[in-house]
């Protein structure tokens, strides 16, 4: 999971020079979040699961920092146990929903045809759709297992990718290299990995960081709404829905999730900003 | 230019049809017989061979789906499997619920959206352009139901000024309606809003970098008239395409954001009625929602094509 993360960041970190001081805040942030993430036992004092560790409803105090919730339990050490749901599930999807997307965006542009008709039609189609909707009645009809909501949103946000990479790709398929490259008798697989792929690299990092940032917020969405993660689970959309009943007693069951879901995507559109401005000056000089 | 009209009909007349297959298919997918639900598992076999006739659950799906979309078409929703009422009767006070609430962040962030993307236009480069479009970014990152949390602990919780649920059917008169909407109204303006000054912001500044706005300006016509005569009119493709995918927005938050508020809207109905596997009430709902966001997104694409005279091309 880390290594997946960190050879899809690399690149991104390799850019860093460029960057705008506010994008390198928000990097700094996002890495907090994934060594919090990798390191959640050294920084929780108390079992996320065990209730009635504290009194009920209890204010934020020395003992528990993020105050109680409704049974007891410590929110500060639920919220930290939470970002590892919250950053596994993020990372897959995007993971996948990108990976894919960009495959079938480049094969698209690269074959056109009729293969890039289906494509171009199939995603009309289903841009169409109300994404949180399919998404409810998706996972109401095959289950709310992982695998399912993650095959969803996955999907859902591949589709996009697929046509932004397509894009990317068209512009830069008519180039001489590659032309050189496919009269010189590479293979198809070749000619993407060599040719293509490494040229429309930035903009699928650019759809990477901003995935990312959907993602996170559609799988909080559905969390909250009960059609995500199961309740005993610290994931924040899960922490908020749960929180919100008792929000007149104590509004600290839901602040700490809620604070910690904000400031997650902030950072990432901060960062997903920053990187977007540098690869444009980088590749077409300042636009005035 | 007919041609691509013709092409976004088409495209949007399909995908309706492709969805409301994808809507039938999902909700028949549902878990559980939906007859033994509703009966109990106490009931004869005859009561629920009956039931399941009315449902048409004897027939293929395919067939079912037919007569299914024949029913949507002729306005008939079909009953209620929980209230025993036509769907009609029971999403149809959810619906005009959600549409006031919908119209009355629509009030507020047309005025408030297409302004505020102004100022930061004309402001460009200047410290109110660089705070507001701070504002923006956290408006546009953060999910409208983090946002309507915070709203609700800031304005319901902390400083008691508008109630923290939205039980509109308790409301008495006008005013108390609308004071009741607020928080809700104003999560989902925020979000709007944002997405508004952010798109609206890059092509209010081509218009004002434009020749002819540049020539108004030369020819020393007072600042608001410029303003008035030459930048509003070409800005109105654009507000319009804007405001359109807003709408379209819409249709996912305001589930989230009545969710929230506890508010007695077509979202919640959903999220309940998926959670009662009453499949008539969903099918209709998903596909009324369904449409109304194709058909914002084709509105949207419309202003874009219709109002931008420099995409006329002569055919």
């Amino acid at each position: 999971m880390s290594l997946a993360a960190h050879s899809k960041f690399s690149p991104v970190l390799h850019l860093g020079q460029g960057l705008s001081w506010p994008a390198r805040i928000a990097a700094l942030v996002i890495l907090g979040y994934l060594v919090v993430a990798l390191t959640a036992p050294l920084w929780i004092p108390y079992d996320p699961f065990r209730i009635m560790i504290g009194p009920r409803l209890a204010p934020p105090s020395l003992q528990h920092l993020l105050g109680t919730d409704q049974v007891g339990r410590d929110v500060f050490s639920r919220v930290v146990w939470g970002s590892r749901p919250v950053l596994v599930l993020a990372l897959v999807t995007t993971t996948l929903a990108v990976g894919i997307g960009t495959f079938i965006g480049i094969l698209a542009a690269y074959w056109q045809g009729v293969f890039d008709l289906l494509v171009m039609r199939l995603t009309d189609v289903f841009v169409a759709i109300p994404p949180l909707i399919i998404a409810l009645l998706v996972i109401s009809a095959l289950g709310n297992a992982p695998v399912v909501m993650i095959s969803i949103v996955a999907f859902i946000y591949l589709i996009r990718t697929a046509r932004i990479l397509r894009a990317a790709t068209l512009a830069i398929v008519t180039e001489d290299y590659v032309t050189a490259a496919v009269l010189r008798g590479d293979s198809t697989l070749s000619l993407i990995g060599v040719e293509l792929l490494p040229n429309v690299l930035g903009t699928a990092m650019v759809e990477f960081a901003v995935r990312a940032g959907f993602v996170i917020v559609f799988i909080g969405a559905l969390g909250f709404l009960g059609f995500g993660a199961a309740p005993p689970s610290p994931e924040w959309g899960v922490m908020i829905n749960e929180g919100r009943g008792v929000i007149l007693q104590s509004i600290w069951p839901v602040f700490g999730p809620a604070m910690a879901m904000a400031i997650l995507v902030v950072a990432l559109n901060v960062l997903t900003d920053g990187i977007a401005r540098r690869l444009e000056t980088g590749h077409q000089g300042e636009t005035a | 230019m007919r041609r691509q009209i013709a092409t976004q009909l088409a495209l949007s007349v399909i995908s309706l049809f492709l969805v409301s297959a994808l809507v039938f298919w999902l909700v028949d997918k549902l878990p559980g017989d939906t007859a033994e639900l509703v009966l109990g598992q106490n009931a004869t076999e005859e009561a629920v061979a009956v039931l399941r006739e009315r449902l048409r659950l004897d027939m293929p799906l395919s067939q079912r789906y037919g007569l299914w979309l024949g029913d949507m078409l002729r306005g008939d929703l079909g009953d209620s499997i929980v209230a025993g009422r036509p769907v009609i009767d029971v999403i149809g006070p959810r619906l005009a619920n959600s549409f006031a609430l919908a119209l009355l962040a629509l009030a507020i962030y047309v005025p408030v959206g297409l302004g505020l993307a102004l100022v930061t236009a004309v402001n460009r480069g200047r410290p109110l352009d660089t705070g507001i479009s701070l504002v923006v970014l956290i408006g546009m990152s953060v999910p409208e139901f983090v946002i309507a949390i915070f709203l609700m602990i800031g304005l319901a919780v902390v400083v008691p000024v508008f109630p923290p649920l939205a039980l509109i059917d308790q409301a008495s008169g006008f005013w108390d309606t609308i004071y009741m909407l607020m928080l809700p109204a104003l999560s989902l303006c925020v979000v709007m809003t944002a997405y508004a000054i952010r798109l609206m912001r890059e092509s209010l500044i081509q218009i004002l970098d434009s020749d002819y706005v540049r020539m108004a300006e030369l020819k020393g016509l007072p600042p608001r008239r410029v303003l008035l005569r030459h930048v509003l009119p070409s800005a109105l493709g654009p507000a319009l395409s804007v405001t359109a995918t807003n709408v379209a927005y819409l249709i996912g938050s305001v589930v989230l954001v009545e969710m929230v508020f506890n508010f007695p809207g077509i979202g919640r109905q959903l999220i309940e009625s998926l959670v009662y596997k009453d499949f008539p009430v969903v099918q209709a709902i998903s596909l009324i929602l369904c449409s109304i966001y194709i058909l914002a997104n084709l509105v949207a694409e419309m202003a874009i094509l219709l109002l931008n005279p420099r995409l006329w091309s002569p055919t």
